[in-house]
Order: C-alpha cells, then structure tokens, then sequence
C-alpha cells in the first residue's frame, strides 16, 4: 500500500515522474493542481492567503483559519484518494502533507534551474531574463508558503525519506527508483499508520463540516480524532452556539462519537502513562479549571514498544472509553485484551466527566513525532510533561526529558514545564502563603524605610550629595529598583493567584 | 509647587494617593494594550507639578524594574528573543541618547529669555507627546471605523508602511531563531532608533516596538511582547541609569507608582482575554485621543512660560485644571470601561464552571455541555 508524496518545484520535472510512476504502477495520480481547484469550489480563498503570506509576515486569525480548511481539505482529498491503498502526489511542499503518519514515502526532486527556466521560457513564453527572474520570485514565495503554513524549513532534509537529484538522471531511472523504494517494507502501510490516517481523515472531514455549517463557520475550534472519537474544543464567548457543533457533525460518516469542551485553552499533558487517581491528575485538572482550559493527553512510547499492537478505542457499555489490540479479524471471547494503555483511557474518561477534555492518543518516537502529531493543532497555552523516558534511568530520564521540552518550546512557541513544577509555579499552597507573607513584610519595610528617610535619599538621588556623587544616584537605582519590582510583583502575583486571576 | 529638594516635590498623601491612582491607571491600560501606559502616568504626573523631565525620569525608572521582572516571565515561557533583543537595543540606545541629551538641553538651558526652568522641555515632550499620539490614535479609530458593520473580524491596523518595510529586502539580512524571521538590518535600525527616541522622550517605546516588531519583522505577539520588554529592560536600564546620574530620578514616584501599576497590569491581562477585538481598539484610541487633548490644553501654558505668548498667568491654574480633568477623565472612564468588562466576564467564568454538567450520549451526539 504506497503513497508516495513527491515535491516538486515549478517547472520542474516532478510531474512527469509522478505520471510516470502512476502509469507504471497502475496507482492512482493527483497533483496540487486538482486541490487548489477544489479548493476553490469549496469557497476556500486561497489566492487570498498566497498573497497574504507573501505580502506581509503576518496573517489575521481569518486566513489562519483558511489555511486550517485548506490543510483539511489536502488531507482529506489523499485520505479519500488513497482509499485503496495506492497514490501518486505530486505539488509544492507535497512530501509536508500528512505529517506524524508512518509509512508515506516522502520524496524530494533537485532539478537544474537551467532546466526549469527553458521548461518556463516555453510554457509562459517569456524572455530567458524574465523566466529566470520569475522562478527566482517564486522560489522565495514557495519558501514563505512552507514557513507559514507546514512550518517547516523547505532546506531541512530530515523531512524527505528520498531525494532525487535529477540533474543527472534520467526520468525513467528515477521514476524505477521510486517505484523500488515504494515497494520496500519500510513504506508498506501498518494498521497503526492505517489507524492513525483514518483519524487524520476524520478529523479533515469534521473540520469541512464545520466550516460548511453557517453557525460554526466562523467559530474557533480545536478539532482532534482519535479512533472514530471526534473532540472538539470551542471558546466560551461561544457558548451559545456550541449545541450547533453537534448538530454539524450529525452526518459525519466514520464518528462514533463526539465530545465537545467548551475551554479558554488548551494544555497539552505528554506522559508516558496515566493515572486518574495521581497527584499530577490532581494538579492538572486544578490549573485547568483555574484558566478555563482543556487538557489534551499525549501517552508517549519513546521506546515504539506499542507498533506492533494497534490500539483502537471502543466504547464499553454504559458510554466509556478503552483501548483493544486488533486481533487481524479473529475475536477473542475474553474482555481482557491485553493491550496495556498506560492508563489513557480512564484518565481521558475522567476528564470527560470533568468537563476538561481535549481528547487523548498515544504515539511511538520522540520530539519529531510529538511535533508532528500536534503542530497541525497547536493551540497549547502550557505543556506539562510528566514521567517520561523511564526506562533510562532517572539522570537520562531528566536529560531526555528537558531536552524534549526545549525542542516543543523551540518548535511550538508553547511554554513547556515539567509536572513537578506546576504547584510552584501555577498552584497556591502552604509554601506559597508563606512566600507571600515574607514578600509582603519586605514590601512594608521597603516602603516604610524610603518614605521615613525621604529627605537624604533625595539628597542622593538630586541634592547636593547628588553634585558630589553622581554615579551614587546610579548605582543605587539600578540595585534597588529592580529589587522592589521583584518584591512587590510577587506579592501582586501571588494575591491575584489566589483569586484565580492570572 | 512646594520642593522637598531641588527637583523634587514634596509628597504629602494626596499626592501619594493620585501617584498610585496613576500607577493603577496606567497599569490596567499598558496591560490591556499591550505597551505604554507612560502616555497617562508622564503627563499626569506632570499635572500634579512634577516637573516633566522628573516624570520622564521616574517613569522610565518605573518601567526598568517591570520590564526586568516581564521579561524574566516572558523568558521562562521561551518568548524573548536575545538576538533581536540586542540588535534593536543597539540602534535604541542611538535614539535614547539624542532623546536625553536634547531632553537634558531644553530643561537645562531654558530659551535664554528668562523663562523659566523646565519650560522648553515640557513644551518639547508635550509636544512630540501630542504629534505621536495622535497619529496613533487616530489611525487606530480610523480602522475601528472603516471595518464597523463588516462583521468579519479582519480589521487589522493599517499596515501600508509596515508591509512596504517588511518587503525591503536590504542586505545585510539577518535570521533571528526564536522569533523565525529574517530583517534587513537597516529595517531594524530604523525601528530601533524611532523606538529609543520615544522612550527616552516620552517613555512609550513599546508603541512602536512591538507593532514593529509584529507587523514589519513578521514576529509572533507573544515573542513580540517578550522582547519587547527584555529590550524595555535594557531601554529603562539605560535611560534610568542617564537620568539618575543627572539627577532627575524621584524614587518615591517610581514606589509609588508600582503599588498601583503592578496589579493594574494583571487586570489589564486579563482584560485582553475576555474583551472583544475591536472594543479593544476602540477604548484604546479613545483613551489615547483624550490623554493628547490634555497634553494639548497644556501647551500654551508652556508658550507663555517661555515668553513665546502673551497670556496672564493667573490662567495658568485653569489651563493646568483643565489638561489635568481630561487625563484623569480618560484614564479613569477607560479603566472603567475595561474593568467593568473583567469583572463582568469574571463573574460569568466562575458562573459557567460552576454549571458545568455532563451529559452521556452515544454516537455522534454531544457528550459534554454547559446548563
């Protein structure tokens, strides 16, 4: 089952060796080309959000939300073609679509800019300057494109799987390659990948469908599958129309379930198991309540012990959650069935009944495949990770551990904190009535000493000890200042903590 | 006014009590938009008879320890970016310096026609003041106006100069890594020195630094704000440090104004969060329009001070009650206006968790509402 995303640049060769292969291999062809088109007949204002991103750096919420549909829309139109297992893509940043999926086979194309220019020259029938000139432009804004909507550096090679140089290849030695390379087991799909595209179609889908319904069309919302469990987050200021949210996701074919959250934010927990009775449960649940956000449950397998099992969420009776192992179609009579999820499902089911959840999955890998799996939804206001890397050994474990972190807070732009800091920094407690007390007798004494000794500090500050000493006036304001802004700022801080405003 | 010392007022707790009004004041509404807050506590301050480079002084003072204890925030959440941080703190501090020295020149040397102490440079920052704000404020109403009844939520600020700079792509370009842009340096040192030269003058750099950083360097806001205020640290480090060694710094103002700033600044938050877009704008370029029109009243005062007007000084008090109304009026109403909104959006959060129910639904239906 190959799927094989090939970027290509304009007037390069990748078309033709898209179409080669499709021929070769039987396998079904679409290009970006056929999405932009559809695009437009969705309504979809993609022009505009070209222009926008190559205009100026920033972009309104509006077309960030276009650019949501249209990534939908992509994923989506492979999902659907692909359907029986086979597909040729082709088009700008094609091998950017579908991240976090195992199993695609991502290719890249090196073509002579020579080339190119000749290719262009005859199409557009342009003068060699002009050509060079106009590939030149659109280069640059291709690179803007990758930035703005995949993220991503267009020069990072760990995003291809293959990268064929074709200046000195033939077409049909490259498109033989390819075909090669597809057939390896490496690019063969698993029932995870499989799993893992169907929940990325089905969330595609649920997203098209909101966007169609003239009630939630303009409403902002955080959108996740996992195994047929659509989960859709939506601001309070919406509250009024969130019952609409359902009624346009009443078609949505492949939904088992809808859960909707109404959450200010989002935090994201990474764990690599759960326990809904745990301290950090209790943490977490308690900052989320405090800001009015959705906790979204990442179980993380660094060690990918889960590939070989293939978990699938189904619902017991009386509307809860669990995970199964596929079984290749034969049943098994017994309720246990083995597959251990570290605890996700209860804990996702705990904070359904909440009123807190943002959905849960697992994943195999690391920072790149944490990355992948929720920059398309990246709308975290926090990251907690909690125990990860155990099998390492607690000082690797530590290491691994802030090392994932600065790679999300670097990626993301999200602050990322680990679960043993959250009640210092985010909860009150004894410590921090303590804390509080100390800061506030140091505010007081401050006060009390500046405003009892007026005359000779102004006397350094702008007297005559001033004329004698000017570098006093100086020194003393950069110590003292900051020291006062630290105190009071805590004590200002910790007080409106309290009162759940921060 | 009666002077403790040279300089400096004497406090009694009227005063003091006005001081942290004003710290409040302009704490709520620098946290509500985002910079500034210096364009109501300079000028009001200067209506209670502080002398205008003292305001300046202490003010800029204010804002070197808040910003140090921002950005320390803003650092831990991974939003500061040094590099940038220190490439628009080189051309700022260009900027801060002419802002001082000129700044220092009019209230040292007055006209030479017997005017008297500080008058030239009350003249010169009401009136760098009053051209600035303006243009803000009016180009801020001016998109809240034209985008009304649009219904879509695209009305953007007028970004013509900022699209024409972001699309300079002048060599030398330079990459900076957490905020994901590349700039030309000459942008940067543009943006850099227009931003030092108002703080300095004024005290409200961040005006044009974290819009320029937004909407010319294609920043993210949070990343904006972070460096921002790291620079605003360096920024008020410096100008601080400058006008303490002349003098001019009144610790008790800068006390003062914290106890109100320092919780203004997290209702301020707060308020972003739960108020609308465009009524964001809009109560911002209104308290902006007002604070200018006070500095404005204020002016011939400064003229005739300085022997450049004819005017009977017994109108003084009246032109100085006047500015001094309509500051406090659009400080307060503005504060109002937002915490109104903040509490009123509080009450409701607390009222929404409180009813949070659960209701169990099979496929495809809603599994979680609120009653």
């Amino acid at each position: 089952m190959p799927i094989v995303l090939i970027s290509s640049s304009p007037h390069g060769s990748g078309g033709e060796l898209a179409q080669n292969l499709a021929k070769k291999t039987g396998w079904p062809l679409y290009s970006r080309d056929q999405v932009v088109e559809k695009a437009h007949e969705t309504g979809i204002k993609l022009s505009r959000l070209e222009t926008s991103i190559i205009k100026s750096p920033v972009i309104s919420e509006n077309l960030a939300r276009e650019k949501n549909l249209y990534l939908a829309l992509v994923t989506k139109t492979i999902c659907e073609t692909a359907k029986n297992g086979n597909l040729v893509y082709y088009g700008r940043a094609g091998h950017l679509l579908s991240p976090g999926i195992s199993g695609l086979l991502r290719v890249g194309l090196g073509s002579a800019l020579e080339m190119r220019i000749e290719h262009a020259m005859k199409q557009l029938n342009l003068p060699q300057e002009k050509a060079r000139d106009y590939l030149e432009k659109l280069d640059e804004d291709i690179k803007k494109w990758i930035h703005y909507v995949h993220r991503e550096d267009s020069q990072n090679p760990l995003v291809y799987d293959l990268f064929l140089n074709l200046q000195h290849m033939s077409i049909e030695n490259a498109t033989a390659i390819l075909y090669e390379t597809a057939l390896l087991q490496d690019f063969k799909f698993t029932v995870e990948s499989q799993q893992k595209m169907d929940d990325k179609c089905l969330a595609a889908n649920a997203k098209i469908h909101l966007a169609d319904h003239i009630e939630t069309s303009g409403m902002d919302l955080s959108v996740r599958a996992v195994n047929g469990v659509v989960t859709v987050t939506y601001m309070p200021r919406q509250e009024a129309s969130a019952d609409h949210i359902s009624r346009a996701l009443e078609e949505l074919s492949g939904c088992r379930e809808t859960i909707c959250t109404m959450a200010e934010t989002n935090i994201l927990w990474i764990q690599e198991s759960f326990d809904p009775k745990g301290k950090n449960f209790d943490q977490v649940t308690q900052l989320a309540k405090r800001w009015g956000a959705a906790v979204e449950l990442l179980r993380l397998d660094s060690e990918g012990k889960d590939r070989s099992q293939i978990p699938v969420m189904i619902e017991n009776q009386g509307g809860s959650l669990s995970l199964k192992t596929d079984t290749g179609g034969v049943e098994d009579d017994d309720a246990d069935t083995g597959y251990d999820d570290k605890g996700l499902a209860r804990t996702v089911e705990k904070l359904v009944a909440l009123g807190r959840s943002a959905g849960g999955f697992p994943i195999s890998g690391a920072g790149r495949e944490v990355i992948d799996a929720v920059k398309d939804n990246n709308n975290y206001s926090l990251i907690v990770l909690g125990n990860l890397f155990l099998s390492k050994g607690n000082e690797t474990s530590t290491r691994l551990t802030r090392e994932l972190g600065l790679d999300l807070r670097e990626k993301l732009k999200v602050p990322v904190i680990a679960s043993g800091e959250l009640h210092s920094r985010f909860l009150f407690g004894k410590t921090q009535a303590f804390k509080l007390l100390g800061f506030i007798l140091t505010t007081v004494l401050i006060y009390w000493l500046v405003f009892t000794f007026q005359k000779p500090i102004l006397n350094v500050l702008g007297g005559d000890l001033h004329s004698k000493f000017k570098w006093a006036a100086s020194i003393g304001v950069a110590l003292f200042v900051p020291v006062v802004a630290y105190v009071y700022s805590t004590v200002t801080g910790l007080v409106l903590k309290i009162i759940d405003i921060d | 006014m009666e002077h403790l010392i040279v300089n400096f007022i004497h406090i009694d707790m009227s005063i003091a009590f006005q001081v942290v009004l004003l710290g409040f004041i302009g704490g709520v509404l620098s946290g509500f938009i985002g910079s500034g807050g210096a364009f109501f506590m300079t000028p009001g301050m200067m209506n209670l008879g502080v002398e205008g480079v003292v305001a300046v002084a202490s003010n800029i003072t204010h804002k070197f320890g808040k910003a140090m204890v921002g950005s320390h925030k803003h650092g831990e959440a991974g939003n500061v970016d040094k590099k940038l941080a220190i490439y628009v703190l080189g051309s700022a501090v260009v900027g801060i310096q002419v802002a001082v020295f000129i700044n220092s020149l009019l209230f040292k040397g007055g006209t030479g026609h017997g005017a008297s102490k500080g008058a030239g440079a009350n003249l010169y920052i009401s009136l760098v003041f009053a051209l600035i704000l303006s243009v803000v404020a009016l180009s801020m109403l001016r998109d809240v106006l034209k985008n009304r009844g649009k219904g879509e939520d695209d009305s953007g600020p007028s970004r013509q100069i900022a699209d024409a700079l972001a699309k300079l792509n002048l060599p030398p370009m330079i990459h900076f890594k957490v905020a994901d842009v590349t700039v030309s340096l000459w942008v940067i040192l543009v943006v850099g020195i227009a931003t030092g030269y108002l703080a300095g003058t004024i005290g409200v750099g961040g005006f044009i630094g974290v819009p320029a950083m937004i909407y010319v360097f294609g920043v993210p806001t949070a990343v904006a704000a972070g460096t921002e205020l790291y620079l605003a640290m360096f920024m008020g480090a410096y100008g601080a440090l400058s006008y303490a060694f002349q003098g001019f710094v009144d610790i008790r103002l800068t006390l003062l104004m914290y106890l109100g700033s320092l919780v203004g600044i997290y209702l301020g938050v707060y308020g972003v969060k739960v108020v609308n877009e465009r009524y964001i704008r809009m109560v911002t370029s209104l308290i902006i329009l007002l604070c200018v029109i006070s500095r404005a009243i204020a002016i011939p005062m400064y003229l005739r001070q300085l022997g450049l007007i004819d005017m009977d000084p017994g109108l003084d008090v009246y032109f100085n009650n006047i500015s001094k109304f309509f500051l406090f009026a659009s400080g307060i109403t503005g504060t109002l206006l937002i915490l109104i909104n903040v509490v009123r959006s509080y009450r409701q959060r607390r009222k929404i968790q409180k009813s949070i129910r659960v209701v169990n639904s099979s496929s495809t239906n809603v599994t979680l509402g609120v009653e």
